[in-house]
Order: structure tokens, then C-alpha cells, then sequence
């Protein structure tokens, strides 16, 4: 890990847990065409079930994108909320990630806010997912979804990255 | 089909007061359920756990699949437990198969299920369980002004997640158990750097549990029935007999002797009692109390010095000086275990699959966990039976929430919530495991 890079990409999900695949999926097809730049200033993390410790050990002049797939938007949506945003969020009204079970997303981005004594920069890039069953592939939905996702990721990592910039100034 | 039986209060009925109370959600617990009771005269007639997280059907999934497969995917049962589930499985089918491992592998299990309790008690007592002690509404609120406690629960469980990561290859879902040993083990210099950590991790659970036993518990009695593992010579996690303070004793494969599962109305998890409808109690609190003598020394001096042997057995909001307790064993015996490592001339030994029965019950973080596998001639998963700690600690959540429940009713229904949910927590239910949780409703007539 570089812990000089700009950005934070957390990709949560079992690939074996259809439509918890989306943003494996999604990365994995995303990562090639990202402009040169971009990948240069990027950590990629892969983390099955968001820890906290994913957030607390972010660099101050890091952003972090995360994303997930969820449940409480229709399949195939795609949502980018700032992480700052999700404490707050009313929890039904937030779309609950399927892969982050141990805290609710909303707790772990509160509780490392705290920890670090400072906001985190960045966002939650979701998917809406149904079939999240052991041993299936994504649903024909999400997939059909995946290239507005990679879009959606692809923004957020360079919003993200653009903020970094400001805080490094 | 609901079996809870009605209830008397303690004190008796209290005539005039019939409602029923209903928490819809339990927060800070692990998956979905709530919490009804139904107040008839003042008491209360029924304590129904509700578990709507949705049903998962892993003992379906693993019908035709291979023993080193099955022990894959029952990991994947839960994010918390998973080595409990990978051990149970793996040591039904060494038995089955007379796989005999060497003892440095033995200690390297011991070793994994040690960093799975650090991780899981350290979690449950800082993130989940003391903000009810210390009056915040959560974990969050808690560590704005503590924020010195949260962040030492977080070292502690970061040491845990180190040892799951080293040996299992990840932290969460480890993959390196495999039928006859690992698929791969560490050197020992690949241990050094979590033997460093596990001296300041031994020294901050001592701190744990000097901070709970200073916490104030609410009063509340009760003699359960206590069921866990019990070896003659270590701490139960993967080996001993199945015993309970009533006098069962039994093989570690016959769970099934003593105990069964049903179905219950409301629910998707099933429920466990004995064979004469018994209710019964797992954990920390009965490991502690079934098997004092086997603690790590430092643990053991822990445990005389906040004199709580008895409480822990008989209120269960004081489990949480029990998982204290067991997180300074863990981490000490971790270290115990690093300080003699020898590294294994083979990772795993060679075996035959065999048809047969295959069961084993090992000690999860929350309590026992039965696995029993009906193999056939090609060595292939016929037929599945696993019973989680928490299905098998609901019946005893029901009773004592029935049993508490009188006491607070009076109070504002949010009060009255949040003392129930800390009740609830106690048991630290893993509602996804047994659905393989609170949403609060008092059901009071009109």
C-alpha cells in the first residue's frame, strides 16, 4: 500500500454471492480504461465486508470511494451518496449495503469520523441488487446496469481525487 | 408452531395491565429481528424473538459438495464466526475419516479461533454492548466522548483480525482450513509481528475487564441450564465432551443425544431445546462456569480478582465481564501459543473420504455449534443438520426477557426498549447465523 495515494477505492462484495458481484464486476472492468493519471494516485482495497479499520487508517489527504451493491433501490439503480451524507441518513431511507453486515455502513463512516477527528472526503457508489444468494452469478438486471455503474465509480473516483488535490493545496 | 409457554412474572400478575409491547427492530446486534411481548394482568404471558432476516438454506447448499468444499462454503455462514463453522465441519470429518492431525497443526487451530474470539468479543464489548453501560445511544455517540476506550477496543479487535488474516489468508471468510490440517502454514517469522501485538492486546484486555467490572448492572437472578464444551486440560474450543450444569455429559459428536431443533411460528430460525423441552443456556457465561479451571492463568487471576464467578452464571446482563474474561484468555493464550510454535513438517496430512456420519461441536464465540454430515459412497455431503449458538440461545433470550420484562414496563417505552435490547445484546445473537433481530411491541388489549 502507498499511503501517499490520493484515493481509496474499498470494492465490497463476494464475487460467489450474485448481485453482490456488481461492484467486483464493475472494477474489474473499470480499472483498464481509467486514464493514467487517475490510476497513478489510486489504492484499490477489496473488502468483502466493510471494516472499520478500512477507514481509520486513511491517510488525512485521502478521499475514499466506496462501493457495493444494496438493497432498498430498484435493481440495477445506481447511487452516489457523500459519505458524509450517510450518518445522517434516515436509515430507511439509506440503501443498506448487502456485503457490511457487522455495523450498518452509516455507524462505521460516523464512528471513524470521530476516530480521525475529521470528516471523511469521498463517496458511497451503490447498486441496487435482488438475488444475493451463495453460488449464483449476477442477475441479468445488475448486469445489464454494470456500464452505468463503472460510469457512476469512474465519476466518483475523480471527484474524489479532485478534492485530494484541494486538501494537498 | 409457537411453544412458548406461559410465564409468571415475578411478584405475580398484576391485574388492570394488559398491553402488548413490540420493538420492531433490535439495533446492534448482528441481522434482523424484533421483539413482542404480550402483557396479560400485569405479567407477562409471552416473550416472542422474532427473527425475519431471511431464511439461507446453507444446508441445502452443501448437499453434494466435497468435505474440503463444504468447509468453504459454511464459512460463509457468518462474517463474525466463520472458523467456528469451518472447525465444526472439519473436525466432523477427521473423525469420520480417523485423520489424525499433528499437534503443531492442532495448536495452529487453536491459534485461529483464538484471533476469531479477539476479534468477535472485542467487537461485541466496544462497539456493540458498552454503550449500554455507559448511557450512549450507540457506538458513535459513545466514542465522541470516550473516545479513548473505543479506540483501544479497536487496537484489540485489529490483533484478532492480524491473526485470522496470517493464518486464514483473509480476515473475514478465512480459507486456509482443509480436511487433514492447512492448506498452507505460517514461519515463524511470520508470526513475530503478531506476537508484539499480543503483548499490548493482553495488556488492554486487562483493561477491558477492570473498565466492565466497574460498569453498572442492572439487578436480575436467575439458575440456568449451562451447556458447553468441557476438557480436562484446555480452555473449550475445538475439543471435550458436551456438558451441562444439569448433568448431561455426552460425546462431542452426539449433540443430538440430548438436544433437538424446532420450528417455531414467527420465525425463521429454528429453535433448539433438550429432548424434554428444556431451555438452556451457551456462551461465555457457561464456558466460564462449567470450566474455570482450564482458563489461562491471567485470565483466571482476572476472574477471582472482580469476583464475579457467580454473577456471571446467574445475570446474564454481566456476560459481558464473562466475554471480557474470555477476550484476556484469548489474546494470552494466543501469545502462550506463538512463544512455542513449531512449524508443521507438513501443512496437512493425507486422507480417504469415507461414507458415514460425520458431527462435531466446537465452542463459537457465542457458544457451541453442532455440525453433523451423513456422507455417501463417494464421500459427497448426503445430508446436513447445523445448529447455531444463537438458535439454540433463543428459547433462554424468550425466557428471560419474560421473566425481566415486568420490571420495566412501567417505564417510558423507549426506557423500557433499551433496557430489553441491552438484555437482548447480553446474549450477543448473531440473528444471521441463526436464520440459519429489535422492533419493540407491548401487546396491550383495548
Amino acid at each position: 500500500m502507498n499511503p501517499t495515494r490520493a484515493v481509496r477505492l474499498l470494492v465490497c462484495g463476494s464475487a460467489d454471492r450474485g448481485d453482490d458481484g456488481a461492484a467486483l464486476s464493475a472494477v474489474a472492468g473499470l480499472l483498464a480504461g481509467l486514464p493514467p493519471h487517475l490510476l497513478s494516485v489510486m489504492e484499490v482495497r477489496r473488502c468483502e465486508q466493510l471494516d472499520l479499520e478500512d477507514l481509520l487508517d486513511l491517510p488525512d489527504t485521502t478521499a475514499c470511494v466506496i462501493a457495493d451493491a444494496v438493497i432498498g433501490l430498484p435493481v440495477g439503480q445506481v447511487v452516489t451518496i457523500p459519505l458524509t451524507e450517510l450518518p445522517d441518513r434516515d436509515a430507511a431511507a439509506l440503501p443498506i449495503p448487502r456485503s457490511s453486515h457487522v455495523l450498518p455502513i452509516g455507524q462505521l463512516v460516523a464512528i471513524a469520523q470521530v476516530m480521525r477527528d475529521r470528516p471523511l472526503e469521498g463517496s458511497f457508489v451503490g447498486i441496487g441488487g435482488r438475488s444475493f444468494g451463495f453460488g449464483r452469478a449476477i442477475g441479468r438486471p445488475v448486469r445489464a446496469a454494470l456500464p452505468a455503474y463503472r460510469c457512476a465509480i469512474e465519476a466518483a473516483l475523480i471527484n474524489a481525487a479532485a478534492t485530494a488535490e484541494r486538501r494537498t493545496v | 408452531m409457537h411453544v412458548t409457554p406461559e410465564i409468571d412474572a415475578p411478584g405475580g400478575p398484576r391485574p388492570g395491565i394488559d398491553h402488548d409491547f413490540n420493538v420492531a427492530y433490535i439495533t446492534r446486534v448482528e441481522g434482523e429481528g424484533s421483539l413482542r411481548l404480550r402483557v396479560r394482568d400485569g405479567g407477562v404471558v409471552e416473550a416472542r424473538l422474532s427473527i425475519f432476516e431471511a431464511p439461507r438454506y446453507f444446508e441445502q447448499l452443501v448437499i453434494g459438495r466435497t468435505p474440503d468444499e463444504v468447509i468453504d462454503i459454511v464459512s460463509r455462514i457468518c462474517g463474525i464466526c466463520p472458523v467456528a463453522y469451518q472447525m465444526s465441519a472439519v473436525h466432523g470429518f477427521e473423525d469420520l475419516f480417523e485423520v489424525e492431525v499433528a499437534p503443531e497443526i492442532r495448536a495452529l487451530r487453536r491459534l485461529l479461533y483464538c484471533g476469531e474470539w479477539i476479534q468477535s468479543h472485542a467487537l461485541h464489548i466496544y462497539l456493540l454492548h458498552a454503550p449500554d453501560f455507559l448511557g450512549y445511544p450507540s457506538a458513535i455517540a459513545m466514542a465522541a466522548d470516550h473516545r479513548p476506550i473505543v479506540a483501544r477496543g479497536l487496537a484489540i479487535k485489529k490483533v484478532g483480525n492480524q491473526i485470522l488474516s496470517t493464518l486464514g489468508g483473509r480476515a473475514i471468510h478465512p480459507i486456509s482450513v482443509r480436511v487433514g490440517g492447512f492448506s498452507k502454514v505460517p514461519t515463524a517469522a511470520a508470526l513475530a509481528p503478531l506476537r508484539e501485538a499480543l503483548d499490548r492486546a493482553v495488556e488492554a484486555a486487562q483493561e477491558t475487564v477492570r473498565m466492565v467490572a466497574g460498569f453498572d448492572v442492572p439487578e436480575y437472578h436467575r439458575e440456568p441450564n449451562l451447556v458447553s464444551l468441557v476438557h480436562p486440560t484446555e480452555y473449550p474450543y475445538n475439543h471435550g465432551r458436551i456438558v451441562s450444569s444439569d448433568g448431561v455429559e455426552l460425546p462431542v459428536d452426539r449433540w443430538d443425544d440430548a438436544f433437538e431443533e424446532i420450528q417455531v411460528e414467527g420465525t425463521n430460525a429454528l429453535q433448539a431445546r433438550t429432548h424434554d423441552g428444556g431451555v438452556y443456556l451457551l456462551g461465555p457465561a457457561a464456558r466460564l462456569t462449567l470450566s474455570p479451571g482450564t482458563l489461562h492463568p491471567l485470565a483466571a487471576d482476572a476472574l477471582v480478582q472482580t469476583g464475579f464467578g457467580d454473577v456471571i452464571r446467574t445475570n446474564i446482563y454481566w456476560s459481558i465481564a464473562a466475554r471480557a474474561i474470555e477476550l484476556l484468555h484469548a489474546c494470552a493464550e494466543a501469545r502462550d501459543i506463538i512463544d512455542g510454535y513449531q512449524r508443521p513438517a507438513e501443512p496437512r496430512v493425507a486422507w480417504t473420504a469415507k461414507p458415514g456420519r460425520a458431527a462435531w461441536a466446537t465452542e463459537a464465540p457465542r457458544g457451541l455449534l453442532f455440525h453433523r454430515y451423513e456422507l455417501d459412497d463417494r464421500g459427497r455431503i448426503a445430508g446436513a443438520q447445523i445448529v447455531p449458538p444463537t438458535s439454540q440461545n433463543q428459547a433462554a433470550i424468550e425466557s428471560d426477557l419474560a421473566a425481566f420484562a415486568p420490571s420495566v414496563l412501567d417505564l417510558p417505552h423507549e426506557e423500557a426498549t433499551l433496557r430489553l435490547e441491552q438484555l437482548i445484546r447480553s446474549y450477543d445473537p448473531c440473528i444471521s447465523c441463526a436464520t440459519h433481530f429489535l422492533d419493540l411491541r407491548v401487546e396491550r388489549p383495548t
